[in-house]
């Protein structure tokens, strides 16, 4: 649970989530919390404070005890205060945000964010929270900026966007729960998550089946596993066969580099459903592209020449990440 | 230190020392066993900050809870009593503290310490209690801050300036709201009380000790207020108590068979004054010889004597008249003469043999007194606050025959003694003797050493006179005060041995202050809600006149507070960088490009290109500097000036200049 919010009814917290979506602006990559859009409730354990408020006063009504009335009332308008400090501290900060890394389905998105205040003073204890993400915690308290990582987990391929953020905070005393809905305008994009399993890469002009390669047949490039040796590229280790032995391996090659690869739609089984082709496809890349070899990508509507190099490989995995799908 | 400075970083930390704090004052009132219950959990919650795999196991906690528990039971006979009560919350704080791991069970916790310090006001309402308990709110709300802050680097001073500010902030809301909130008179529902609430005062016993044990206690007992003159020092007897009957020893108010009708003959003038009480967990109210005038609600019998209806646990106010010449009591009740002449038997046999002589002496009752009187003054008796011990069943027989050293309740039982003996109806009377003018505010306050017994005659005609014995032996206890009366050499009470004028100056003070504040503060109820209300808007206020009075108030000091805090009047400082920017926004608009409020500043640059295609470069450069300004934590002189410079230089729509 990202916040200690008392439990409210369903109908609720849609309602506050209705309301709040009407007043929303636009999406951009910066926006300041205004009290317009700014939300506070208190927490259950502000409840709980002034349950026991309420107690000190009936006590004091019945021993007839002034300083127990006068306590009382010290922590009614100490909560109130509490209130005002709590909504100050969030209110007028100027949040942005930044462009996150493409990740691979179920890794953790990195949106980087940016809180900026309008004053001087200090602004201890915001946190930063994404629909599916843990809460982020900065603090601005000498400089006026303060940078942070909004993680969000990586769910499906294709472009996300950072959504709905909720910036809340409950300092200084955690009697309330202040919060703004931002609607930042930030994209991510998702490359399939890559198959767990290692498949056999063919040459051009080759259009056989890929096999797994624990299926030793039809087996050109790929020559066999040796001991591992010092001097060994780390890129071809046999890292599967490590996992089932416990020893270093490393992968033998035939004519390395010095020959096209061809990933092709129908290197895999047309059997599979196609998130599971894409799969194995983006591991086939990045085998390909961990090898350093030199590979192209054929997909239905995406032809991708031959070539090698970083910019390449995000080329053929964004293809892969958008496939059948519109930006 | 170190390991000072790693600890006070957790939150419990703070609520172990929060609670600390809030208990400490209790410290005399709560039974030894439990306060090193506290002791040792609090400590050594302290030391499983480190080591947490050393807190108390669950098993061993609810065994602790349940011996406690038993223990206040078995002590106090009760759980819901005033110290009971404090003692079982304290202790099962110091327990829950042991099974607290989230931030709701600190922030729990500390509120309750709020609950504590109110059980504290219920034994104390003090100036210097209240100003502990405010430096205690503050510490309270800097743990608040600290179980909050999570991994904010906030160091102490700032969450002591933050607390101090928000407190102080705070007060001005507290007092519309004590002054405004509506109070009921009486109470919702009754607890039991403790029969532990000892406090210092008399008892309604006499045994020789009681009263000189008294005198070392300077604590005030009540303190009067004179709406006449205030009468000379020697007619200042404060009457609290009649105690009737004498077993040799002790002296006891035993069973009464009194009248509700009390009879006086009384002369002018009438003494007009208010009593405020100190709570003595006793029904007794005092009232100065004789009262003539007494308020409602009180029980007033034949004896003089004025009875509250409940236990005085609070600040007690009343007023009456007193009448400084008065005859009581001239028909002597059966009951009375039978009860006023009762000697125990067997007992003090030399003093009762000496008695009967006397009477056989005289004739008439007032010379056998006034023989007496004559013999204390003339014989080599003492008045001293360290009588020799009298051991055995004839205490007066010893001390008239023997030691001759002796405190006022020693006068004032044999003097009794005598006179029963001589067939005079006698009684004793306890109560207070004296008091000190404060010279600030001319309050009379009268302090436990001002403790005294004396004794009462009846005389036919004249009813029921005061005799006080001590008065022949020890004039100047009766003129001035003790102090005056005790021998040079005898050893003094501390608070004697203090008195010089600048320390009397001080307590003189401190002393009116603490009036003050009693009147005021702790005193301040319906009753005094309503006068000062009344005295204010010049009209009765109905509750519900009250009610909006009270939100109008608390709105409009809400408001001022709201404006302390926010200070719209200070203009939002604008960053130098957004100033520059907002010139060159300006530039654009005045040739009709305006910026939208929630527009980026790459959208706005990527349409101010498309505007302005010949100042591509320019846009392009202003903006990159920009949000490297804005947005990037580093401050750089150079890129500032950089950013100053180009956008002035900036002219959009001019072809020729930037077509180049």
């Amino acid at each position: 649970m990202a916040s200690d919010l008392p439990l409210l009814p369903r109908f609720a917290e849609k309602f506050i989530q209705n309301f709040a979506a009407k007043r929303q602006p636009e999406a951009s990559q910066q926006t300041t919390v205004d009290r317009h859009r700014l939300y506070i409730l208190p927490t259950r354990h502000g409840l709980m404070f002034f349950l026991i408020l309420l107690l000190i006063l009936l006590g004091a009504i019945n021993y007839e005890n002034s300083l127990g009335f006068m306590l009382s009332f010290l922590l009614g308008s100490l909560g109130f205060l509490g209130m005002i400090y709590t909504h100050q501290n969030i209110n007028k900060l100027t949040v942005s945000i930044g462009r996150a890394e493409a990740v691979f389905a179920g890794q953790e998105i990195l949106f980087p964010i940016t809180i900026k205040r309008a004053d001087s003073s200090p602004h201890p204890n915001l946190q930063i929270l994404s629909d599916h993400g843990t809460p982020v915690h900065a603090h601005i308290i000498d400089a006026d900026i303060t940078e942070c990582k909004l993680t969000q987990l990586a769910q499906a391929r294709g472009y996300t966007h950072a959504g709905r953020i909720k910036l809340f905070s409950e300092y200084p005393l955690g009697l309330f729960h202040a919060w703004s809905w931002l609607n930042l305008q930030s994209r991510c994009l998702i490359y399939p998550a890559p198959d767990p399993h290692h498949y056999t890469l063919h040459f051009a002009g080759d259009s056989s089946m890929g096999n797994n390669t624990d299926d030793k047949s039809g087996v050109d490039d790929f020559s066999g596993i040796r001991e591992y040796q010092s001097g060994d590229s780390p890129k071809h280790m046999a890292w599967k066969s490590i996992a089932k032995t416990g020893e270093l391996q490393t992968k033998l090659f035939n004519n390395e580099t010095s020959e096209e690869i061809a990933i092709n739609w129908s290197d895999t089984q047309e059997t599979l459903d196609l998130e599971q082709r894409l799969s194995i496809l983006c591991r086939m890349v990045l085998d390909a592209s961990e090898q350093s070899l030199k590979f192209a990508l054929n997909i239905p509507g995406t032809n991708i020449a031959a070539a090698t190099g970083l910019q390449h490989k995000h080329q053929c995995l964004k293809a892969l990440a958008l496939f059948g799908k519109n930006e | 230190m170190n390991y000072l400075k790693q600890i006070s970083q957790s939150p419990v930390f703070w609520v172990v020392i929060s609670l600390a704090l809030v208990i400490l004052p209790h410290i005399s009132r709560f039974p030894g066993w439990s306060i090193l219950f506290i002791t040792v959990l609090l400590a050594w919650r302290i030391v499983c900050i480190k080591k947490p795999g050393w807190l108390v196991p669950k098993w061993l906690l609810l065994i602790i809870t349940l011996l406690s528990t038993l223990g206040i039971v078995a002590y106090f006979g009760t759980l819901l009593g005033k110290t009971a009560g404090s003692v079982l919350l304290s202790v099962l704080l110091a327990i829950k503290l042991h099974e607290s791991k989230t931030r709701r069970d600190y922030m729990m916790l500390i509120a309750l310490s709020f609950f504590i310090i109110v059980t504290n006001f219920l034994f104390s309402q003090s100036i210097p209690t209240v100003l502990y308990m405010i430096a205690i709110s503050i510490f309270l709300v800097m743990s608040m801050i600290s179980i909050n802050q999570d991994d904010a680097p906030l160091n102490i001073k700032y969450k002591f300036k933050l607390a101090s500010k928000m407190i102080l902030q705070a007060f001005p809301l507290m007092l519309v709201m004590f002054i405004l909130f509506p109070r009921i008179s009486g109470p919702l529902w009754s607890l039991p009380d403790d029969q532990q609430s000892a406090t210092t005062g008399l008892s309604d016993k006499m045994t020789p000790g009681n009263i000189s044990n008294l005198i070392q206690s300077n604590a005030p007992a009540f303190r009067v207020e004179f709406n006449s003159e205030i009468p000379e020092q020697s007619q200042l007897y404060w009457r609290g108590a009649i105690l009737w009957y004498f077993d040799g020893q002790t002296w006891e108010k035993g069973k009464q068979n009194l009248s509700t009708v009390p009879v006086i003959r009384s002369a002018p003038p009438l003494i007009d004054y208010t009593v405020t009480l100190e709570p003595h967990q006793k029904k007794w109210l005092f009232a100065l010889d004789m009262p003539v005038e007494t308020p409602p609600d009180v029980f007033f019998t034949n004896n003089f004597v004025l009875r509250s209806k409940e236990k005085i646990t609070g600040l007690y106010q009343y007023s009456l008249k007193s009448a400084l010449t008065y005859n009581i009591q001239t028909k002597l009740s059966p009951w009375e003469k039978s009860a006023g002449l009762k000697i125990p038997p067997n007992t003090n046999t030399k003093t009762i043999k000496f008695a009967q002589q006397l009477a056989q002496q005289y004739s008439k009752p007032v010379d056998i007194v006034n023989h007496m009187l004559r013999y204390f003054n003339e014989n080599n008796f003492h008045y001293t606050l360290r009588p020799p011990t009298t051991p055995g069943f004839d205490p007066v027989d010893q001390f008239l025959f023997d030691t001759q050293r002796g405190f006022c309740e020693h006068y004032a039982s044999s003097f009794t003694l005598i006179m029963r003996a001589a067939g005079i109806p006698a009684r004793v009377v306890i109560g207070y003797q004296g008091g000190t003018k404060n010279p600030f505010n001319q309050v009379l306050t009268i302090r436990q050493k001002d403790a005294h017994a004396w004794a009462e005659v009846w005389l036919k005609n004249r009813g029921w006179v005061r005799v006080d014995p001590t008065a022949a032996i020890a004039p100047q206890r009766i003129e001035q005060n003790l102090n005056a009366a005790l021998d040079p050499g005898e050893s003094r009470p501390f608070h004697m041995q203090l008195d010089n004028p600048l320390v009397r100056n001080v307590l003189f003070y401190w002393d009116a202050l603490d009036n003050q504040w009693n009147q005021w503060i702790v005193g301040y109820d319906a009753k005094l809600q309503q006068k000062l209300l009344e005295s204010l808007l010049e009209q009765r206020l109905a509750l519900s006149d009250l009610v909006l009075l009270m939100v109008g108030s608390v709105t409009t000091v809400l408001i001022i507070v709201l404006i302390f805090i926010l200070k719209p009047w200070q203009r939002k400082k604008l960053d130098p960088v957004v100033k520059i920017y907002q010139q060159f926004c300006d530039k654009l608009s005045s040739r009709g490009l305006h910026r939208e409020a929630s527009e980026g500043p790459v959208d706005f640059s990527k349409r101010a290109i498309e505007k302005f295609p010949a100042q591509k470069s320019a846009i392009e450069l202003i903006t990159r500097l920009y949000t490297k300004l804005r947005y990037e934590a580093v401050h750089n002189e150079k890129q500032l000036e950089q950013f100053k410079q180009h956008t002035r230089k900036f002219k959009p729509g001019i072809k020729k200049v930037l077509e180049k």
